[in-house]
């Protein structure tokens, strides 16, 4: 009888364990982000009917923008848990970088966007030598001051117009055509970034990562060399930021100060990962997604009042109270996740 | 194996490691044991350069440590718990364990985070430990005492050549500490050097092959634990000059 008793315990041990392994490793579907991209790589066929799609594309675009930076900066806040708000800094660098090439000497940015990128990350790998020495509100302090060290020198750096900016030639294409190469170009980087971004949360790099954000002590006695990793980290998300930044400036024709070194343009990524996630893989596409939506709807129903201000700080407050994990984030935790939306 | 000369750690005109020089040889059981705020576990940090000496010299196997990075420290095959178990919350108690394992260069950084025949290791070590049921747990879920556990697991996972265990008894009930000691016998008869800070005098009398203790930053008594628990000065240390009054 005994045993008997000692085997139904061993037994539901046993299926208690097969559940938790199972949580581990939850088949994904695959075959979701997938068939977005293709739906998203098929959407300017639109453009072949009557009526211009501009306004879609543009949404579309403008959300992969996002989603390229808020996947970056992911690397470095959700995954090794460093806030910084000033990683609009790596935008500006992008899109001077490739639109002062782009003016002078005609070279497409969608071309010269991995360079761009790459400047990006040497830049922010020299920061974040720098910067990475402190954690916590001392590290978020840092990286605002950065963005008003860059925003000074911009400013007042003849060489790439000061505070005027240079204006940019616009592309040599129909009205219906001229937003295509750009979004191609936003859209297939965003796929690159969250494949990346899923790459390294899966690889030895994103383990050390999560192990600097939770405790950096421990992981460096686990033998983490943590300053390289995360400095590698923050010039990782530099490099995808600059990326986006390279094609936004020739996308608008135009690059100047106030349309990268803005606090908006940061501080946008980093809500963008907190309401939908941070750390996890589609949190920063849903944030995105959710924000740049809410904006445009604000804007739709308001016109061009500051209520989307307003709004969005209070859908912040809001989400933060029922979602404190991001969405993505406490549906994992809760077990409620959609299996379509577990991207980790 | 390991050792000290001379480490010194004062924090302004404190002086928590005051000129403390001893040696762990080589497959043996050392203790460092000290009334509270004898330095114990300052040294320990000093050491394993989660802090930075203010002078002295570490050697581990004829070659110096005290300069190098607490990770480096790891890779040379040194490894440590700490007081207050310290693990990786939201992570399971698998990921915590494979976490520790080394990864050699670039290439490593981008290998897959759970490779199957790092996962074996972990969970053959889990199942030393007689813990592989809580695999899959989460990091945060576990009671102290599997903490420590757990934490003892993820130190074998860098495959040391020797231990340092910050209290691996505090706060654990008997019979853990009783499978807790005969994991540290088993390990070390296997050929692992080990060193303990230990309050627990049962654990230290039992497994120690050698005992140091400190007082006041300083080493005051070094040798077998049947010398030491006679020597006078380890009794003034710890009964503070109460067997002069009596």
């Amino acid at each position: 009888m005994a045993s008997m008793d000692q085997s139904a315990v061993l037994e539901a041990r046993r299926l208690y364990n097969a559940r938790l392994a199972l949580k581990a490793d939850k088949t994904r579907a695959v075959w979701f982000p997938i068939a977005v991209l293709a739906v998203l790589l098929a959407l300017p066929l639109l453009q072949l009917t009557s009526s211009n799609y501009n306004y879609v594309l543009h949404l579309v675009l403008y959300t992969a923008s996002y989603v390229v930076m808020a996947s970056g900066w992911n690397i470095l806040g959700g995954f090794a848990g460093y806030i910084s708000l000033g990683h609009n800094v790596f935008f500006a660098i992008g899109g001077y970088f490739a639109g002062m090439i782009y003016a002078r000497y005609g070279v497409s940015t969608i071309i010269l966007a991995p360079l761009a990128g790459l400047v990006a990350a040497v830049v922010g790998y020299v920061i974040g030598r720098i910067t990475l020495k402190v954690r916590g509100p001392s590290f978020i302090i840092s990286s605002l001051a950065l963005v008003m060290i860059f925003r000074i020198l911009f400013d007042n750096w003849d060489f790439v117009g000061g505070a005027a900016g240079v204006s940019l030639p616009a592309i040599d294409l129909p009205v219906k055509w001229a937003k295509v190469p750009y979004y191609y170009a936003f859209v297939v980087m965003a796929a690159v970034t969250v494949y990346a971004t899923y790459r390294i949360k899966h690889s030895k790099f994103g383990l050390g990562l999560r192990a600097i954000s939770k405790d950096e002590i421990k992981a460096e006695s686990a033998g983490i060399d943590t300053r390289f990793y995360k400095t590698l980290a923050f010039a990782m998300s530099a490099f995808f930021v600059g990326m986006a930044g390279a094609v936004w400036g020739e996308y608008l024709t135009y690059i100047r100060p106030n349309i990268f070194l803005i606090i908006l343009v940061s501080v946008n990524m980093v809500l963008m990962c907190i309401l939908g996630g941070k750390g996890t893989i589609a949190g920063p596409v849903i944030g995105a997604i959710l924000i740049v939506a809410f904006n445009e709807a604000c804007v739709i129903f308001f016109g061009g009042s500051e209520i989307n201000i307003l709004a969005t700080g209070l859908v912040m407050a809001l989400a933060l109270m029922f979602f404190p994990l991001g969405i993505i984030g406490s549906l994992a935790r809760s077990g409620r996740l959609p299996r379509i939306l577990n991207w980790d | 194996m390991l050792t000290v000369t001379n480490l010194c750690k004062h924090f302004g005109g404190i002086r928590a490691v005051d000129g403390c020089s001893f040696t762990a040889e080589a497959g043996k059981i050392t203790a460092l044991i000290g009334p509270n705020g004898a330095g114990k576990t300052t040294a320990f940090n000093c050491i394993s350069r989660t802090m930075a000496p203010t002078s002295g010299e570490v050697w581990l196997d004829g070659g110096r440590i005290d300069h190098l990075r607490p990770h480096e420290i790891t890779a040379k095959g040194l490894s440590r718990t700490f007081q207050i178990s310290r693990n990786l919350a939201d992570m399971t108690v698998l990921e915590n364990i494979v976490c520790q394992a080394p990864i050699r260069g670039w290439r490593g950084l981008m290998k897959p985070a759970m490779p199957p025949e790092e996962v074996a290791k972990a969970e053959g070590i889990l199942e030393f430990l007689g813990i592989s049921r809580l695999a899959h747990e989460d990091g945060a879920n576990l009671s102290y005492g599997q903490k420590k556990l757990m934490d003892f697991a993820a130190l074998l996972m860098s495959d040391p050549k020797i231990i340092l265990l910050d209290e691996p008894a505090g706060g654990v009930n008997p019979s853990l500490l009783e499978e807790i000691i005969g994991h540290i016998r088993k390990l070390n008869e296997a050929g692992l050097t080990v060193l303990i800070v230990e309050h627990n005098m049962d654990l230290i009398m039992r497994l120690s092959h050698r005992v140091v203790v400190m007082a006041q930053g300083q080493v005051i008594a070094d040798g077998p634990p049947e010398m030491v628990r006679e020597d006078p000065a380890v009794l003034d240390a710890y009964l503070g000059g109460a067997l002069e009054a009596a």
